[in-house]
Parts: C-alpha cells; structure tokens; sequence
C-alpha cells in the first residue's frame, strides 16, 4: 500500500538526515586548522546536492501528478460502467445509496454535506484507508473508487465536526 | 495593559527590552508546559488509561491547539525581536502591548473552552462554530474568535512596529530582505543581517496572513448571532488555511533567527550570508504565502491548478530549508572546536528537527499520498516534528543561552536528553499511525490503534519531563538574566 512505501521512504531519509546532524555534531569539538577549504568542497557539494534534490522533485512530482484522484482529470467512462453513489454527510451520521457492491464495480461517490465540513475517508476490509474526498455543505464532490477486494469497507469521517466526530462510521458491503 | 500604558509616547517604557523579552519567555515556558499536558491528556484519553469524556476531550484538543500556535507565535516573536532590535529601532511598549494583547486573547480563548465548553478545533472551520449540536453557546463560541481576534491585532501591531523600524532604515522591504542579493545585483557583504531578513520575511507573510484571518473571523462572528448570514464554506476553508498554515509556518522563520545569532557565538564562525541565503529567504517568503492549498488537497471543487500548484510548492519549500538553512548549520558547526552545552544543542536540534520533518510533511503534501493519508496521525506527526523538535527547540535553546547555563549544565543536560529522546518517541508513534491509518482528532480510539497511542503517551510524559527542567532552569536563571549581557561564548 502507498502508506507502507510513504512509512519506509520517509523513516530512511529522516533516520539519514538525523545521521548526518549527529556526525556533525560529535565531530564538533576537534577543530580544524584551515576551515576555507572545507567550506569550498562544502559548497560545491551543496550545488550537486541541489542538482539531485531537483532531480528527485522534478521525477517524483512527474511521476505523482500523473495520476490525480480529481474527477475532472479521470477517463470518461461510460455509464454502464460506474455506479453513481449518493453520500450526504451531515453531524453525525452517513447516507450512502446504494451501500453493497460488487468486486470490480466502480462506484462515483457523490459527496456532499447538509451541515458542515465532513471527511469521507474508505476504509478497506483490513481497516486502511483507500480513498478520502472531503465533503461540503453547498458542494458536491466526485471521488471514483474500484473494489478490489469483497468484505466490509468502513467509512469514517476524517474531517473534525463536533463531539461525536469519532462515532460517525458506517459500513459499505462489497460481494464477489 | 499598565505596562503597556505607562508607555508613553516615545515608546520608552520603564520595562528594559531584555526584561520584556524575559517576560515574554516566561510565559512561553508556562504555556508551553501546560499545552503539553493538555496534550498528553489527550495521548492518555486515546491510550485508554485514563478515562476523559469525548465533549471534554475535543476542548482540550482545541485549547491545546490555540494555546499552541499562539505560544509558538508568542516565543518565536521573542526571538525575532531581541535579535532585530540590534539592528534597527523597534519600540519596547508596542512589544509589550503585543504580550497584553496575547494574555487578554487567551483569558477569552480559555473561558470559551473551560467554562463555555467551546470545542470546534483551533481552526474553527466554518460554519463549525455555529453547529455545536448544543455543547457550547454562541457566546462562548464568539469567546474564542475575539479571543483570536485579540491575539491577531497584537500581532499586526509588532509586525507594523517591525516593519516601521526595518523601514527607517532600510527604504523598502525588498532591501531588507536581501532581494538584490538573492539575484546577484548587490555584493551580499552589503547585504541585511540575517535577523533583519528574516523578520523582514515574518512581517510581510504574517501581516497579510493576520488580515485575512481577521476577515473570516469576523465573517464567523457575525455568522453566530445572525445564522441568516452566510459564507461560501469553501471560501472561508481557503482564508483559514491562509491564515492558519501563515501563521504557524512563520514561527519557525522567526525561531531560527536563534540559530543564525547563537550557533556563531560558540562555533565562532560567522553565519556566512551569501546569495543562496538570501535566495532562500526571497523564495520561502513566496512559498510560505502560496503553499497553504496543500491543506485543501482533498477539497475535489477547488481548481485543479491551484492543488497541483500546492503540492508542487510543498516539494520546492523543502529546498531552502535542506540546502541553505540545515547545510548551513552543518557548516558553522563541522569541527569548528564548538563544546557543546544545552543552549547551542538545542538550537543545533531545533535545525535537525525542522529538517528531519520536512520529509514526512512534503510526503503529505503530495497529492497521491494524501489521497489515503489525510487528517490520519501521520499530520501531527510531521508538524510535530518540526514543531516539537524544531521550533520548540529553538526557542528551548534561546531561553538557555539567555539565562546562561554553565553552572547548572548537568541539569539542563538531563533535560535535553529527556526532551530528545521523548520528543522522538513521540512523534515516530504518530507517524507509525498514521502509516497504518488512524484518524486524527479522535477521541475514542479502537483496540488495535492503542499500541500507537500508548507508546505516544510514553514519549510525550518524557518530552514533558525534559522541557519541565528546562523551563525550571530557565526560571531559576531569570533573575541574573535580566541585568545580564547575552553569553560571548
């Protein structure tokens, strides 16, 4: 899943960073004679640092905007071939029709709100989250998603809306 | 406010600037410790260790967040000031009248959630304050935003102070923030010091950010008392981050101002300010004003330009931080015979933890990762992170060199240590959660999401330790302080 390769990339770079801060600074207290020459090689490793960092942003951002949740950014698909979903959010509870699907189906959520900002975030059987839209009074946003897999999807608000935020879940049933 | 009326009209107060800036920390320190208990409240609530009721749970975690920003802001304004007014005439009663101004809006702030029950989160995402499903009051909820109104206006007095200063000298913002450096037009020995730049920096993003906060409070003001009135809620989300995402980032702009003044005096390197300092500081000023989008990621009707433009410049704002601001560091620091004490740690840490969260925050910024990762517990992990372990520390490390360590090093020492090791603690356990889909904002957690929760409220209890130490010392070494000259290494 995206998340484990996010948890796997990130703690690598942070555990690499954090290990040259600490080289540095144990090192710290040996002085060196001549600091100019360092201080040249330093720089000019910072103008390759740069190039890399330049090359990393330019592929990953390449890579990642290539594939936006955005509807307006999606294939056509024929009508036949999603099923147009209503989901209306409102303190503290979901309206989802139909909620049963099956594996392979491509639902178009169509999420609003009746009162404030909500979070509609899809929990897959193993209980990840799968695809998030927030939804909003006044707006109605399309968020297209696949089944990949049967069981019971869950659907949690992950947008805060008052004291039973928490506890406002329900369950979509998705069959072979 | 007497401190601050007695002022007079030459700006001249009978409070020296190094007592009002020792004020100023004291209070810092104070709320500092008492937010981290509110916070370490709720870790403990969603352990389940102790038992916290939700409607109590969601005050606590909107003062804790209020009473966070603000102390970042309140802290990290300290800095900035202490360090800009070697260069150019700033004015110690508008200074003072800021931290009245703070202390009035917090009174408010903390009669609406403790007495009014006021419980929509810091960022009030409207129309939230007005659907409280009859857990607080209109009035308790118009408490809050005149409260943050408050803190706003004296804000945007200490910018305009600054501003007024830097001016007097400088005859344009863009000199004083090194523009004609950044592009090679001017020799960057001629340039501004770097604690003019960067609070350069902090009033042009901070001014424009408290104005159009105070244009969607009021908008949500008014709203409360008259629901007829209404506001496009995605209008009002994009002026909330504006201001929100604002006001939070610049804190750390203005904390890191202790690093470019304090590392040098013990390395006894010089901060090298050349063009690449001062291109870092043009273009973080830009990002900081657009980047705020990256918070609308999963908001589908915004324009598609303006979210690709938001993870973009979440990738770009990195660079300035990675390349100029934590190389630098390392730089001033490789073995240039620096013997370590908790002051120049902690400013040395605060560099380290503003980089090292920069990882998992650029990560969130991106659209594809955000799409499954929004609002879980990987967000307070990685402002966390270059919060609790950067700005925080920055400000730890100026408070330490401020009220000169050396005869209480072993102390301080087991504070920092306790602050480190807790603070990493901490943060990994919400960016493990996160990973593995935990919603933020939760006060009930379910049986498989405790672990995270339990080894959080482990790391929190450590990091609190630590900075009670810190801050004890900081007290104990206030009175010398405040006749005191800052330490020359």
């Amino acid at each position: 899943m995206i998340q484990d390769v996010v948890w796997s990339v990130s703690i690598i770079l942070m555990g690499a960073l954090a290990v040259v801060f600490m080289w540095v600074a144990t090192g710290a207290s040996v002085a060196i004679a001549n600091y100019g020459p360092v201080i040249d090689t330093a720089y000019r490793a910072r103008v390759w640092l740069f190039g890399l960092a330049l090359v990393v942003l330019i592929g990953a951002n390449y890579k990642t905007l290539g594939e936006l949740p955005y509807i307006n950014t999606l294939p056509k698909l024929p009508a036949a071939a999603v099923q147009p979903t209503q989901v209306v959010a409102e303190q503290w509870l979901w309206t989802i029709t139909p909620s049963t699907f099956k594996v392979g189906q491509t639902a178009e959520f169509q999420v609003t709100s009746k009162d404030v900002n909500h979070g509609f975030a899809l929990y897959d059987p193993e209980f990840r989250i799968v695809a998030e839209v927030q939804a909003m009074p006044g707006y109605t946003n399309v968020l297209r998603y696949t089944f990949k897999e049967p069981g019971t999807y869950q659907v949690l608000c992950l947008e805060y809306c008052g004291v039973a935020h928490h506890a406002m879940q329900t369950e979509i049933k998705v069959t072979e | 406010m007497t401190m601050a009326v007695t002022a007079g009209r030459t700006g001249r107060t009978a409070i020296s600037p190094r007592a009002a800036v020792l004020a100023y920390l004291a209070v810092a320190g104070v709320v500092f410790l008492l937010m981290m208990l509110l916070g370490l409240t709720m870790r403990l609530a969603q352990a389940q260790w102790i038992d916290v009721p939700p409607n109590f749970f969601y005050v606590v975690m909107t003062m804790h967040g209020a009473g966070m920003v603000g102390i970042a802001g309140l802290s990290s304004a300290a800095v900035m000031w202490h360090f800009v007014r070697r260069h150019d005439p700033v004015s110690t009663a508008v200074f003072l009248t800021n931290l009245v101004f703070f202390l009035i809006g917090a009174v408010l702030i903390l009669g609406a959630g403790f007495i009014g029950g006021f419980g929509a989160a810091w960022t009030f995402l409207f129309p939230l304050p007005a659907h409280s499903g009859g857990l607080w009051s209109v009035n308790a909820a118009a408490s809050y935003l005149i409260g943050l109104i408050f803190i706003g206006v004296g804000f945007l007095l200490l910018h305009l102070d600054i501003a007024r200063g830097i001016l007097s000298k400088y005859h344009g913002l863009g000199a004083a923030l090194g523009v004609k450096q950044a592009f090679g037009l001017a020799p960057a020995e001629a340039g501004p010091p770097p604690a003019v730049t960067a609070s350069t920096m902090a009033l042009i993003a901070n001014i424009l950010g408290i104005v159009v906060g105070a244009a969607v409070l009021v908008i949500s003001l008014v709203n409360l008392y008259v629901p007829s009135f209404t506001f496009n809620t995605l209008a009002a989300k994009n002026l909330i981050y504006y201001f929100g995402h604002t006001f939070i980032n610049v804190t750390i702009y203005m904390a890191v101002i202790a690093v470019y003044e304090i590392l040098p005096v013990y390395s006894h390197r010089k901060w090298k300010t050349n063009w690449a300092f001062y291109l870092a500081w043009v273009l973080s000023t830009v990002f900081v004003l657009t980047v705020y989008t990256h918070h609308l990621l999963m908001d589908f009707a915004m324009p598609t330009w303006t979210l690709v433009a938001g993870q973009v410049i979440s990738w770009l704002s990195g660079l300035p931080v990675l390349l100029v601001t934590a190389f630098g560091t390392l730089t001033v620091v490789y073995r240039s015979g620096l013997r370590w004490n908790p002051a120049a740690a902690l400013v040395f840490l605060g560099v380290a933890g503003w980089a090292i969260g920069v990882i998992p925050a650029i990560a969130d910024g991106t659209i594809a990762v955000n799409s499954v990762m929004h609002n879980t517990q990987w967000v307070p992990g990685h402002f966390h992170t270059y919060l609790l372990l950067g700005m925080v520390a920055m400000v730890l490390g100026f408070m330490t060199y401020l009220t000169n360590p050396q005869p209480r090093y072993g102390f301080a020492w087991l504070g920092y240590w306790l602050y480190l090791v807790g603070g990493v603690i901490f943060v990994i356990a919400f960016l493990l959660a996160g990973a593995a889909s935990v919603p933020r904002r939760y006060a009930v957690h379910v049986a498989q999401w405790l672990p995270y929760d339990r080894i959080g409220s482990i790391g929190a209890a450590l990091a609190i330790a630590g900075v009670l130490i810190l801050v004890v010392r900081f007290f104990v070494g206030m009175r010398t302080a405040v006749l005191a000259e800052d330490p020359i290494g």
